[in-house]
C-alpha cells in the first residue's frame, strides 16, 4: 500500500481539478442540492423563530403587558379564553413554539434525506465510472500503476469525495444561509446590537480558514507517517516466513517501532495544534457571547432593549456561533476534496483501448501470421523493443512451442496477439486479419490463455471454471479439469467444486492453481490455446498426464506453448527460438536439436541426465521393455 | 490463552455487525489498563473535563447575574456595574478555552500513545507466534486488528472518558444548579430527561449499526477493485468486462441502499432531538412563566431555565453514543486483546529461559550458545515424530531420521505427502505432536527457539521479495554483510546476472513484494539470501522450481560448495538436483518409505525409481505412444 502518493500534492499523477470539476460532479444532482439548500432556508425562519416567541413571551410576562406579545399569538388565547391570560398566553406561546420547531424538523429530514440521496448517487455514478474505465484503459497503463495506490483513489480518494458532497457542503450553505438570516432578524430588533452581535466573527471565521490550511501540512505528514506504518506491517505480516526463517523478531520489532513511534509523535503534533486552535476559536466564539450580553445588558439600561429581546439576541447568537466556527474546517476539507479529485480523475482521463471493425460472428479458425513483427512496450521509441521483425506462419490446429531465455519476448509475443498492446511495425494477422483492426472483444473470445502466475477470483472454484465459459454442462467442467489433472485435487476439497479460493477458503498451492487456470482455459475450449509457461510449478508427473491430454486434443486447436522444460516442448509440431525478441529458430524437434543452437544445448543438458538415467537403469537391472 | 482456531473469529465482512448485548466489563477494563499508564494525563484530562463542564454550566448563571441586576435597575433599582460581570465573563471564557485547548491535548495524547502501545504489543506478540497461528488468520484480517481496530479503541478510551467525565459533571452541575433556582420547574424538565435518553441510545444504535453496514460494503468494494485491478489481464483475455461490471454494479446499489438508509436514520434523529428538546424548553417558558406571575421566580431564572434546557441534552446525546459505540466495539476488543495475549505455542520453556538469563551473566564466548549449550550442531536426529492437526489423519506418522553435519537429504514424494511438514518439524516451526526431534542428544525443546531459528537458512518456492532494493532484500540474510559480501553470494546463487541487467543494478527496487521480478529472479533472490546467511542447518523447498534450465544447470556446478560442512534438506522435482544428495529419503502419507542413496534406491525399484523414470524423455515418449486409457 502506498499512502505516500496520496498525501503528496505535487503529485504528478494527479490530474489538477478546479472547483468547475467539482460543480461539473454534481450534474444531475443540482435540483436536490437546491431543494435541500431551500429546507435550509425554512429551517433557519424556524429555529429563529422559537425563540423570537419566547423572547417575547418574557416580555409579556416581565412587564405584564400584552402589547410586547405576538400578534397571532394574542389572536389564538382569545380561542381559549375570553379575557386576556398570561396563563393562556404563555401555554399558547410554549406550543407555537414547539409545533415551529417540529415544523422546521420535517425540513431538517428533507435537507438531510435530499443531501443524502444527492450526494450517494454521485459516488455511485463516480464508482461505477472508475470501475469500469480500470476495466478498459489500455494495458499500458498498468505497466507503472502500483495496486495500492490506485485501489486507494478507487476507495479513499472517492470517500473523501463522498463526505464533502454529503456533509461538508450542506455545512457551508447551512453556516452561510445562517448569517444571511439572522442579520435581517437581529437588525429588524435593534440594529447597534446587531452590529456588536458581528463584531469576533470576521476573527473566528478568518482565523479559522488560515488555521487549517496552516495545518494542512501536518495533516499531510501524518497520513503519510501512518502510510509509512502500514506498509511496515504489510511487509513483515506477508513475509513472516522469511522473518522466522532467518530469526529477524528483533530487526522488525524495532523497525516497526520506529515508524509506530513516529506516527503516535505526527499524531500528537496535530493534536496539539489542534488543542491551541478549538481553544482559540472557543475563546472568540464564547467572548462574542459575551459582547452581546454585556452591550446588551447596557442597551436594556439604556431603555432601548428589553430583556426579552436581549433573550432572543443571546438564543439567536448562539445558535448561528457554532457552525461558524466550524467553516474553517469545512473550508479545509474541500480543498482535500479537490485533491482527491483530480487523483480520481487521473483514472478516468487515461484512454481507453479502441474498439474497431467486428469481423463476422462466430469462432475464428486459428490460423496466425506473424511477418516483420516488431513491439516495445515504449511507444515513443524511447526503450528497447523487445519483439524485433518477427516472421512466423502458424497453420489452424498446430501446435507451436515457443522457448528462450528470460526477457526473450516470449510474453510478449502473446501479449502482442490478445492485442493487450499495440505493436510497432509490422503485421500480425488472426485468420487474415490485421489484430489490430480486429475488435478486442471478439479477438479475446478466440484464445485462451494460461498465464506462468495465473490470477484467480476470490470467489468457487465453480465460479472461477465459469469464467471459461459459462453455463457450461456439468461434464464439460469435469472432462477440462480432468484434462487439467485436477479433478483429483478439488474433489478432495470438502466442498468440492464449491470450495472457495483465496484467503476465505482453500489456499491451492502454485501447481493447482495453474492446472485450475488451465482447466478455465480449456473449457473455454478456444480456437487459440496460449499456455504461457504454465506447468513450471506442476510435478514431472502430472505433467506427463497433462501433456498426453494436450496431445488427445491436438488439432482442435491452434496451441502455443510457452516452457522452460523440454518435456513440454518436445512434441509440439514446431518450435520457435527467441533470442534478444528475434527467431534464432524454427523448426521441429529432429530439426533443432541437430542443429548447433540455443535448442541443442537445452537437449544436450536433459541429454546428459537422459544418459545418466539409462545408465542407472542399465546398472540396475535395466528397463523392463 | 493459548491459541484458539476459532472460525468465528473470521472477518467475513459482517460479523463486525455483530451487536453485543451487554458490555463485558472486564474486557474494557483490561483495555482501560493501557489508559492507565498514563496516570498524570488521565488525571489532567478529568480535570480539565470537570473545568470545561463546570464553566459550561456557570455560563448560563452569568446571563442570569446580568438580567436580574439589569431588570432590577429597569423597575427602580441601582445601577449595576456591568464592566464587572463583563470582567466576570472574560475570565470564565478564558479558564474554558484554557481547558478545552487542554483536553484536547490530553485526550488526544491519551489515544494516540494508546493506540501505539496496543499497536506495539499486537507487533510483539505476532513476532513470538507460531506458524500454526497464521495458518487460520489472513494477513487482511491482521492489518484490519492492528489499524482500524486499534485506532477505533483508543477513541472509545481516550475521548469517551473524557465525555463520560465532562457528561456527568454538567448534568449533576446543570441538576444542582436548577433544583437550587426552583426544585418543582426542575422536575418537570428532568421528566423530559428518560424519553430523550431513550430515543438517543436507541437512534445511535441503529445508526452505527447501518453505518458498520456502510464500511462492511464499503471494503467488499475495496475488495472487488483490488480484484478488478490484479486481474485485469485476465479479465481482458476473457472478455470478463462486461460480467465483472455487472457484478459491480449489484454491489455498488448495496453500497447506495445501505448509506442511504444510514444517512436517512441520521435525518430523523437530529429533527427529534431537536423537537424534544424544544418541548422542554416550551414546558419551561410556560410553567415557569406562570410562577414569575405568581412572583415565585424573577424573570432572569426562567432565562437562565431555558438555557440550560438548551444544553442539558448534549452530554445525554454523547454518552447515548458512546454507549452504543462500546457495544458495536465488543467484538474488536475481544480480537485485539486475544491478538495481544495469545501465547504462542512454540517457545522457550522456563529451564531454557533461566539459562539464557544465566548465560547472558558470562562473558560470550562463540563456542557457547545464548542458553549455554554448544554452539555447533553435528548431529539432527528425528526419533518417532508424529505430527497431526487431526489424529485421524496424521500429517507425519512415527518418522525416524538421524542426519550428520555435513550431509545433504533430498526429501522426495508426492504433493501433500509431508515434505515440508518434516522440514517445519525439523526447523521448529511445528513442535511433534509426539516423539523427539533432538540436536546433538538433546531434545531442542530443552534448547533456546531463536538461536536454532538464527541457525537455519530456508528457501521457498513461494519465495518472498520484500520491497525496496535487491541489495537489502539479500542482505537480509546477514545484516551486516558488506556490498562484496552481497554480491558473491548473488553470483554464487546465480542471481548476479539478471541483477546487472537492470539499470539499476543491486540497487533496482523490487516493487511491491518484489512484483517487477519475475518467479525465477524472486527464487534466486531468496536463494543468495540463504547463503550469504551461511547457516548450519540449509533448508530448500522447491527453490528453483521456477528458474530456467540453463541457469539452474549453472547453479548445480556451485552447489557441492554451499551444501559442504552443513546439514542440508532439499525438496525437488527435479531429479538432476537431488541425485547427487548423501541420502534420498521418500515421504508418501507421512510416513517414509525409501531412504538411501541414489543407487540403492534405484535398485529397489520403488517410488523413487518410478519418479526417477518419468524424468526420462524417451520413458514419457514411450507413455505417449502407449494406448490412451478411456475418460
Amino acid at each position: 500500500m502506498n499512502t505516500n502518493l496520496h498525501t503528496n500534492t505535487t503529485d504528478p499523477t494527479a490530474t489538477e481539478a478546479s472547483y468547475g470539476d467539482l460543480w461539473r460532479l454534481t450534474a444531475g444532482q443540482r435540483l436536490r442540492y437546491l431543494g435541500a439548500i431551500l429546507a435550509i432556508a425554512i429551517v433557519n425562519a424556524c429555529m429563529f423563530s422559537a425563540p423570537i416567541i419566547g423572547g417575547h413571551a418574557i416580555d409579556v410576562i416581565n412587564k405584564q403587558d400584552f402589547s410586547f406579545g405576538d400578534p397571532f399569538l394574542l389572536w389564538a388565547s382569545q380561542l381559549f379564553a375570553a379575557e386576556p391570560s398570561f396563563t393562556v398566553y404563555l401555554w399558547a406561546a410554549a406550543l407555537t413554539s414547539l409545533l415551529i420547531t417540529g415544523f422546521g424538523g420535517i425540513f431538517l429530514y428533507l435537507r438531510g434525506r435530499l443531501a443524502a440521496i444527492a450526494s450517494e448517487s454521485i459516488s455511485k455514478r463516480l464508482r461505477e465510472a472508475l470501475y469500469r474505465h480500470l476495466h478498459n484503459v489500455r494495458s499500458k497503463f498498468y505497466d507503472t500503476a502500483d495496486t495500492g495506490d490506485l485501489v486507494q483513489r478507487c476507495s479513499s480518494d472517492v470517500e473523501t469525495l463522498r463526505v464533502f458532497l454529503s456533509s461538508d457542503v450542506i455545512e457551508i450553505g447551512r453556516a452561510l444561509m445562517l448569517i444571511v438570516c439572522v442579520v435581517p432578524v437581529l437588525v429588524s430588533i435593534h440594529a447597534p446590537l446587531a452590529g456588536w452581535s458581528m463584531i469576533l466573527m470576521p476573527f473566528l471565521f478568518i482565523g479559522a480558514y488560515v488555521f487549517f490550511n496552516k495545518v494542512k501540512e501536518a495533516f499531510l505528514q501524518t497520513d503519510e507517517s501512518e502510510g509509512a506504518m502500514t506498509a511496515t506491517l504489510q511487509e513483515n505480516l506477508t513475509g513472516i516466513r522469511v522473518v522466522r526463517a532467518f530469526a529477524r523478531q528483533a530487526h522488525e520489532t524495532s523497525k516497526f517501532a520506529a515508524r509506530n513511534a513516529d506516527f503516535r509523535n505526527k499524531n500528537q503534533y496535530l493534536m496539539k495544534l489542534m488543542g491551541y486552535y478549538w481553544s482559540i476559536s472557543d475563546f472568540f466564539a464564547m467572548g462574542q457571547l459575551g459582547v452581546v450580553l454585556i452591550a446588551g445588558g447596557h442597551y436594556v439600561l439604556q431603555g432601548s432593549l428589553t430583556i426579552g429581546d436581549l433573550f432572543i439576541f443571546m438564543t439567536c447568537e448562539s445558535i448561528v456561533i457554532w457552525p461558524v466556527r466550524h467553516l474553517g474546517r469545512v473550508l479545509t476539507d474541500s480543498g482535500k476534496a479537490i485533491i482527491s479529485l483530480g487523483r480520481v480523475n487521473y483514472i478516468l482521463h487515461e484512454d481507453e483501448e479502441s474498439t474497431d471493425w467486428v469481423p463476422d460472428s462466430g469462432k475464428a479458425m486459428g490460423r496466425i501470421n506473424a511477418s516483420g513483427l516488431s513491439f516495445s512496450y515504449d511507444n515513443n521509441g524511447g526503450s528497447e523493443p523487445v519483439l524485433r521483425d518477427i516472421s512466423v506462419d502458424i497453420a489452424a490446429g498446430e501446435t507451436l512451442a515457443i522457448v528462450g531465455p528470460p526477457g526473450s519476448g516470449k510474453t510478449s509475443f502473446i501479449r502482442a496477439l490478445l492485442r493487450l498492446y499495440p505493436y510497432v511495425s509490422g503485421s500480425l494477422k488472426l485468420d487474415g486479419h490485421e489484430v489490430s483492426d480486429l475488435n478486442r472483444f471478439w479477438l479475446r473470445r478466440q484464445i485462451g490463455v494460461v498465464l506462468q502466475d495465473p490470477f484467480l477470483y476470490s470467489r468457487s472454484i465453480e465460479a472461477n471454471l465459469a469464467v471459461g465459459r459459462p453455463n457450461s454442462p456439468h461434464n464439460d467442467i469435469v472432462r477440462s479439469c480432468e484434462e487439467a489433472a485436477i479433478l483429483d485435487s478439488i474433489m478432495e476439497f470438502p466442498q468440492g467444486f464449491k470450495a472457495m479460493v483465496g484467503e476465505r477458503g482453500v489456499t491451492l498451492s502454485g501447481g493447482q492453481r495453474q492446472r485450475l487456470a488451465l482447466a478455465r482455459a480449456l473449457l473455454k475450449d478456444p480456437p487459440v490455446l496460449v499456455l504461457d509457461d504454465s506447468l513450471s510449478a506442476v510435478d514431472t508427473g502430472t505433467e506427463q498426464i497433462i501433456l498426453n491430454a494436450m496431445r488427445r486434443r491436438k488439432g482442435r486447436q491452434t496451441t502455443l506453448i510457452i516452457a522452460h522444460r523440454l518435456s513440454s516442448v518436445m512434441h509440439a509440431d514446431r518450435i520457435m527460438v527467441l533470442d534478444e525478441g528475434r527467431v534464432t529458430q524454427l523448426g521441429t524437434h529432429d530439426e533443432l536439436s541437430t542443429t548447433p543452437g540455443m535448442y541443442q544445448r537445452l537437449c544436450k543438458i536433459q541429454g546428459a541426465l537422459d544418459e545418466q538415467i539409462r545408465a542407472d537403469l542399465a546398472v540396475t537391472g535395466g528397463s523392463e521393455s | 490463552m493459548s491459541e484458539v482456531y476459532d472460525d468465528e473469529n473470521y472477518e467475513d465482512g459482517f460479523d463486525e455487525n455483530k451487536l453485543a448485548n451487554r458490555i463485558n466489563l472486564a474486557l474494557w477494563k483490561k483495555l482501560f489498563s493501557y489508559a492507565r499508564n498514563y496516570p498524570r494525563e488521565l488525571k489532567w484530562l478529568a480535570f480539565c473535563a470537570c473545568t470545561t463542564a463546570l464553566m459550561e454550566v456557570a455560563y448560563p448563571l452569568l446571563t442570569k447575574g446580568v438580567v436580574d441586576e439589569v431588570d432590577t435597575y429597569v423597575k427602580g433599582g441601582a445601577e449595576p456595574d456591568l464592566w464587572f460581570w463583563g470582567f466576570a465573563y472574560l475570565v470564565c471564557t478564558l479558564i474554558m478555552a484554557g481547558a478545552v485547548g487542554a483536553f484536547i491535548w490530553f485526550a488526544g495524547k491519551i489515544r494516540t500513545s494508546v493506540a501505539h502501545d496496543i499497536r506495539q504489543d499486537g507487533f510483539v506478540n505476532l513476532q513470538r507466534l507460531s506458524f500454526s497461528f497464521y495458518d487460520y488468520r489472513p494477513v487482511g484480517w491482521l492489518m484490519a486488528r492492528m489499524t482500524s481496530d486499534c485506532e477505533r479503541l483508543s477513541n472509545i478510551l481516550a475521548w469517551g472518558f473524557l465525555d463520560l467525565i465532562w457528561g456527568f459533571t454538567m448534568m449533576i452541575g446543570i441538576a444542582i444548579a436548577m433544583f437550587i433556582m426552583n426544585w418543582k420547574l426542575a422536575f418537570v424538565v428532568f421528566a423530559i430527561m428518560p424519553a430523550l435518553g431513550w430515543i438517543s441510545a436507541a437512534f445511535q444504535k441503529r445508526i452505527l449499526k447501518s453505518a458498520r453496514i456502510v464500511r462492511a460494503t464499503n471494503s467488499r468494494i475495496t475488495g472487488n477493485f483490488n480484484e478488478a485491478i490484479m486481474g485485469v489481464l485476465t479479465s481482458k483475455a476473457f472478455v470478463r468486462e462486461d460480467a465483472n461490471q455487472n457484478e459491480f454494479g449489484v454491489l455498488a446499489g448495496k453500497m447506495y441502499g445501505a448509506s442511504i438508509t444510514n444517512l436517512t436514520q441520521a435525518a430523523i434523529y437530529l429533527p427529534l432531538v431537536i423537537t424534544l428538546a424544544s418541548l422542554a424548553t416550551g414546558l419551561a417558558l410556560a410553567v415557569g412563566g406562570i410562577d414569575m406571575i405568581a412572583g415565585v421566580i424573577s424573570v432572569s431564572t426562567l432565562i437562565a431555565f431555558m438555557a440550560y434546557t438548551r444544553h442539558f441534552f448534549d452530554p445525554i446525546e454523547q454518552l447515548g453514543h458512546w454507549f452504543a459505540e462500546m457495544q458495536m466495539a465488543q467484538a474488536s476488543a475481544e480480537r485485539i486483546i486475544s491478538l495481544v495475549e495469545a501465547d504462542p505455542a512454540i517457545k522457550d520453556n522456563d529451564a531454557v529461559l533461566a539459562a539464557i538469563t544465566a548465560q547472558q551473566a558470562h562473558s560470550s564466548s562463540a563456542a557457547y550458545a545464548p542458553d549455554g549449550g554448544a554452539a555447533r550442531i553435528d548431529r539432527i536426529e528425528l526419533n518417532n515424530v508424529s505430527f497431526y492437526y487431526n489424529p485421524e489423519k496424521p500429517v507425519l506418522d512415527h518418522v525416524n531420521l538421524a542426519v550428520e553435519r555435513g550431509e545433504t537429504i533430498a526429501i522426495v514424494g508426492p504433493t501433500g505427502g509431508g515434505k515440508s511438514s518434516l522440514v517445519n518439524v525439523i526447523c521448529r516451526f511445528y513442535e511433534p505432536t509426539s516423539g523427539q526431534v533432538l540436536i546433538d542428544g538433546l531434545d531442542y525443546r530443552a534448547r533456546s527457539l531463536h538461536w536454532l531459528q538464527s541457525n537455519i537458512g530456508m528457501v521457498l518456492q513461494n519465495a518472498h521479495v520484500f520491497s525496496g532494493p535487491i541489495i537489502e532484500n539479500i542482505r537480509y540474510g546477514r545484516l551486516d554483510a558488506s556490498d562484496d559480501e552481497v554480491i558473491d553470494a548473488a553470483k554464487t546463487a546465480g542471481a548476479h546476472d539478471f541483477i546487472m541487467d537492470f539499470p539499476d543494478g543491486y540497487q533496482a527496487e523490487t516493487g511491491e513484494s518484489g512484483g517487477r521480478l519475475s518467479a525465477g529472479q524472486k527464487q534466486l533472490v531468496s536463494f543468495a539470501r540463504a547463503i550469504l546467511a551461511d547457516p548450519q542447518i540449509l533448508v530448500m523447498d522447491e527453490a528453483t522450481s521456477s528458474v530456467d534450465t540453463e541457469t539452474e544447470q549453472r547453479i548445480q556446478q556451485g552447489m557441492q560448495r554451499i551444501l559442504a560442512g552443513r546439514i542440508a534438506f532439499i525438496i525437488a522435482h527435479r531429479l538432476s538436483t537431488i541425485r547427487n544428495a548423501t541420502r534420498i529419503i521418500v515421504i508418501e502419507k507421512g510416513r517414509i518409505t525409501e531412504a538411501g542413496t541414489h543407487q540403492e534406491l534405484m535398485a529397489t525399484r520403488g517410488h523413487y525409481f518410478d519418479l526417477y523414470r518419468q524424468q526420462s524423455l524417451q520413458e514419457s515418449s514411450r507413455d505417449l505412444s502407449q494406448p490412451l486409457p478411456a475418460s
